[in-house]
């Protein structure tokens, strides 16, 4: 494994509404080396997407980012201007959005969309670049690319639309790529072939990647490595095969718990009791009490801190390991 | 594409059809007739009698419905009776349809040279300063009558600047294109104030609107330029409800300016119509009335059809 | 009371406020609404207590000083010392008292109006949404699409041609030249608002609780009225306060063009028309008075009717930007 390429330490985002301030991400740190591959799973609301978001600096009125340094190659990334983020962005970071088709502009060709990405990061000729998008465009599997690049989004299925912002992700080649719930609007199959093309693309351009889901057997399949979110708060890490095999937090155990055997598809969420804490009003202790089934006076009352019970491991529970 | 556009054109001839049935009977529906305006005091039966016959107003409605819509078809709007005897009404609105759409286009102009920058500098600088000074003056744009921006015009700069071209009044292109335009700069600016304050609005918030969308942090994603995420993204995007607010709002210019040529006293189709209403002028109220719905359906189809050429998700279908 | 939630990126955020007590926090934050609220209670007020508020008989004519002829500047007095505080018309009447009562005309008239046409267009805009698709929906909405083909001031005109000046007879009843007004202009305004209420009743009948309400056997006309209209009353007020403003116009523009209220009736658009001859006197006090008090009275309905619809409207109070 190469050195460490992202590195986010002590991130706190917050976002200032008029109900109240929401906590999104609560003083989070967690690693990434080159070319390993970090899933980060939580429910809606768990903060894992405004992570991402912080990360490229994408982060809007009403929120703020108050407090941690990010990493990026050494480098603080919430000390740069927003000029030399913007050089960044799309060119040593990338990021797939969810919703293919909200996220790409209806007035324009996929064509002209890649290569305006090219035409801000790297010095080509107008030919060079559309020679390049035609060749990117194959390189994402889609079929018959020079007729395809003249095509507007709609004209895409939902699966070929994927792979075309995944085409603009790696245009640039970046170092880091964020996937935030690539396949989540796909159907099984189609996601399958979405992830062998990036694994595929992430070998051949040697990127690390940082995969935002909720859906825990993607995770096994992709990831080196998982961290497990919850309300905003890092809850759990570990080396995928660990998490699978013995995983430490309660709520860890949820969601393992209800991925239907053998069969895949995507985990059902339900057979945690309970919803999704209201950001605003947090209970004073654990995030996660209230749902648990484990949780006793000391997890109402105290909030449990992250700790490394073993190299490579992390998980904030007092009842980390018991079963229940 | 081409089903989109057969489509608008079908759904058009009914409404039309409709329409003049409903400008026929609203006319003729009208007490008192064109023969009492015509001999004012007179009150010899025989002559109304002789004249309603010489003008086809004694034969059945339907009659007279049916034989006007023939003579549309074949060109013929009828010929003017009270407002100037005998001409017709076709050259009418041919000498005068001219100053209007001058007018309009003018009008047109000046609204959207001012409302389209206006609401996009507006989106873009949201809750400063000049957005709120520009979100004011729309307001009071919309809230002053044309008509009494049209005389407070004319008080200032005809009355008491006593600028020539201040005080109303049509100069055709003839004598000269500056004369004309001059006389027209008043008028343009009391009809295309309300005008440019509904676009600049909706220029407006069209822009926020796209502004919000995940495309535009797409782009930013990529770490494309503001500039290019503006005119490309957001602008583009957000001129296409804009187009048709424009087109649909023409109506507005439509029957403003029949108020604007009253104040400005232009020879212009809205004047002329006006004319018609006073002396009970059928063929005239009939052709006028009919020629400007016609005029904006068959804008609001040409809206209809440039919105599909504009939009590339109608343009070409869906996917494949 | 109806529960709310906020979007704020991914998350929900419980909201602990009703409908109304929402719309009243957001109201009166916004200052604008406020002053078009209050612009409109001063008209309200300036109309209902005209006869105490006007100081002379807005008809009654009055001779200028020996040398002077009407119309007058303001603070001028007449033959007799009287002082007319706005000036006076061309015939000697008060502009003061001309304006107030023109104003209570005005508001009358938007008032009458849009109450009638509200009445028309949700009653055709509800037929055609609980009945959408038959023909009775496309009856309503091609005779709705026609009647919006015409711009309104042209369908108003050509409404007021048909029915004649002044006070109409149909049959054994005869319509004041007022009430004759309203209803050009009411007739001109429905087809908006069966539009809007079409739309509303659509979205109303797609949701949930009436599906539920069908489920449980509630009968068609009971779903509608209770649930349904209940619930489109949002919408239908913030349509009226929009409207108001450009039933004001339409009805200044009318009688501007000697179209509306006949003289001697103080009428503030039939006021802006005959100042037109004095423009070259100067008399700028004919103009001004009646052509402000209509434009503020527009923009109080403005102001008001957008501050409403803010307020009422929560994804457009709250839309999060760049």
């Amino acid at each position: 494994m190469s050195a460490v390429l992202l590195s986010i330490e002590g991130l706190v985002t917050r976002f200032y509404t008029e109900l109240g301030v929401v906590k999104a991400v609560d003083g989070n740190s967690l690693h990434l080396a080159g070319r390993e591959s970090l899933g980060v799973v939580g429910e809606s609301g768990s903060g894992k997407t405004v992570t991402a978001l912080s990360v490229m600096r994408l982060i809007e009125n009403p929120g703020r980012i108050e407090g941690g340094r990010i990493l990026f190659r050494g480098e603080d990334l919430l000390e740069k201007t927003e000029r030399q983020m913007r050089r960044i962005r799309g060119k040593d970071i990338a990021m797939v959005f969810q919703d293919s088709l909200s996220s790409l502009n209806p007035t324009l060709t996929i064509g002209e969309q890649i290569a305006r990405v090219l035409k801000f990061h790297l010095r080509l000729s107008k030919k060079e670049r559309w020679r390049r998008t035609v060749d990117l465009l194959a390189q994402v599997g889609i079929p018959e690319p020079e007729q395809r690049v003249k095509h507007y989004p709609h004209q895409f299925s939902g699966g070929m639309r994927q792979r075309a912002l995944i085409a603009m992700a790696i245009s640039c080649t970046p170092a880091l790529l964020i996937l935030d719930e690539p396949t989540t609007a796909l159907d099984v199959t189609i996601e399958a072939q979405i992830f062998e093309l990036v694994e595929g693309l992430k070998q051949e351009f040697g990127m690390g990647t940082f995969l935002i889901t909720h859906d825990l057997s993607v995770v096994a399949t992709f990831c080196d490595r998982v961290v497990i979110m919850y309300a905003g708060k890092i809850v759990e890490e570990a080396p995928v095969l660990e998490l699978y095999d013995r995983p430490l937090h309660p709520y860890t155990r949820g969601l393992l718990g209800s991925i239907p055997p053998l069969e895949g598809g995507k985990a059902r969420l339900d057979s945690i009791p309970g919803e999704v804490p209201d950001l605003i009003s947090l209970p004073p202790g654990c995030n996660f009490s209230p749902r648990c089934g484990l949780a006793d006076e000391r997890c109402w009352r105290e909030e449990p801190p992250l700790e490394s019970p073993a190299p490579g491991r992390r998980v904030a529970c007092w009842k980390a390991g018991e079963l229940g | 594409m081409g089903i989109y556009v057969l489509k608008r054109v079908l759904l058009a001839i009914p409404t039309l059809l409709v329409a003049s049935l409903l400008i026929f009977s609203l006319v003729h529906m009208a007490p008192g007739g064109p023969i009492r305006v015509m001999l004012g005091q007179l009150q010899d039966p025989e002559l109304i009698e002789r004249l309603r016959h010489q003008l086809g107003l004694d034969l059945p409605l339907y009659q007279q419905y049916a034989k006007w819509m023939g003579n549309l078809l074949r060109g013929d709007l009828g010929f003017s009776i009270t407002v100037h005897r005998g001409a017709p009404v076709a050259a009418l609105i041919g000498q005068r349809i001219s100053v209007t759409m001058e007018l309009a286009a003018f009008s047109m102009v000046i609204a959207l040279l001012i409302a389209i920058p206006a609401g996009i500098v507006s989106a873009l600088r949201q809750n400063r300063l000049s957005d709120h000074v520009a979100r004011l003056i729309a307001l009071a744009g919309v809230s002053i009558p044309n008509f009494f921006l049209g005389i407070v015009l004319i008080l200032i700069f005809g009355v008491y600047l006593r600028q020539p071209w201040g005080a109303g009044g049509f100069v055709p292109l003839s004598r000269g294109l500056g004369k004309n335009l001059a006389h027209l700069v008043l008028p343009a600016i009391a009809l295309g104030t309300a005008y440019a304050a509904i676009i600049m609005r909706m220029m407006r918030s069209a822009m926020l609107d796209v502004m919000g969308q995940d495309y535009v942090r797409t782009a930013r994603a990529m770490g494309i330029g503001w500039y290019s995420i503006v005119r490309q993204d957001i602008v583009k995007n957000a001129l296409i409800p804009v187009i048709t607010v424009i087109g649909n709002s023409i109506g507005y210019l439509l029957g403003g300016s029949i108020v604007t040529e009253t104040v400005f006293r232009l020879p212009g189709v809205g004047n002329l119509v006006i004319n018609g209403i006073f002396r009970r002028d059928f063929p005239v109220i009939q052709a006028v009335v009919l020629f400007i719905v016609v005029l904006r359906i068959v804008i609001n189809l040409v809206v209809d059809l440039t919105y599909g050429v504009l939009d590339p998700r109608i343009r070409y279908g869906g996917a494949e | 009371m109806a529960e709310r939630r906020v979007q704020t990126g991914d998350y929900e955020l419980g909201a602990h406020r009703s409908l109304l007590q929402e719309f009243w926090h957001n109201f009166k934050k916004n200052k604008l609404s406020l002053a078009g609220a209050f612009i409109v209670l001063c008209y309200a007020v300036m109309a209902i207590f005209a006869p105490l508020l006007a100081p002379y008989n807005p008809v009654e004519q009055f001779d200028a000083p020996r040398g002077v002829r009407n119309p007058m500047p303001p603070l001028s007095r007449d033959v007799d010392g009287r002082l007319f505080l706005l000036g006076t018309d061309k015939f000697g009447r008060d502009i003061l008292s001309r304006a107030i009562y023109g104003t209570r005309t005005l508001l009358e008239l938007a008032v009458g109006s849009i109450a009638i046409a509200m009445v028309l267009g949700v009653a055709m805009g509800a037929v055609a949404g609980y009945r959408k698709g038959t023909w009775v929906d496309e009856l309503i909405m091609r005779l709705v699409d026609i009647m919006l083909s015409f711009p309104t001031l042209v369908l108003a005109i050509a409404l007021v041609g048909a029915f004649g000046i002044g006070s109409v007879k149909i049959g054994p009843f005869t319509l004041s030249n007022l009430v004759k007004i309203m209803l050009v202009i009411a007739i001109t305004y429905s087809p908006r608002f069966a539009r809007v209420m079409r739309a509303v009743v659509l979205q109303e009948m797609a949701e949930d609780y009436v599906v539920a309400a069908k489920v449980t056997g509630a009968s068609g006309l009971r779903i509608l009225t209770r649930e349904v209209l209940v619930n489109t009353i949002p919408t239908i007020i913030v349509q009226g306060s929009l409207m108001m403003a450009t039933t004001v116009l339409t009805s200044a523009s009318l009688s501007f063009l000697g179209l509306g209220l006949q003289p001697p009736r103080p009428s503030l658009g039939l006021m802006l028309n005959e100042a037109r001859d004095y423009l070259f006197w100067g008399a700028w006090w004919y103009v001004i008075v009646p052509g402000g008090l209509i434009t503020l009275a527009i923009l109080g309905f403005n102001l008001l009717g957008d501050g409403l619809r803010d307020s009422l409207d929560p994804r457009q109070a709250r839309r999060v930007r760049r």
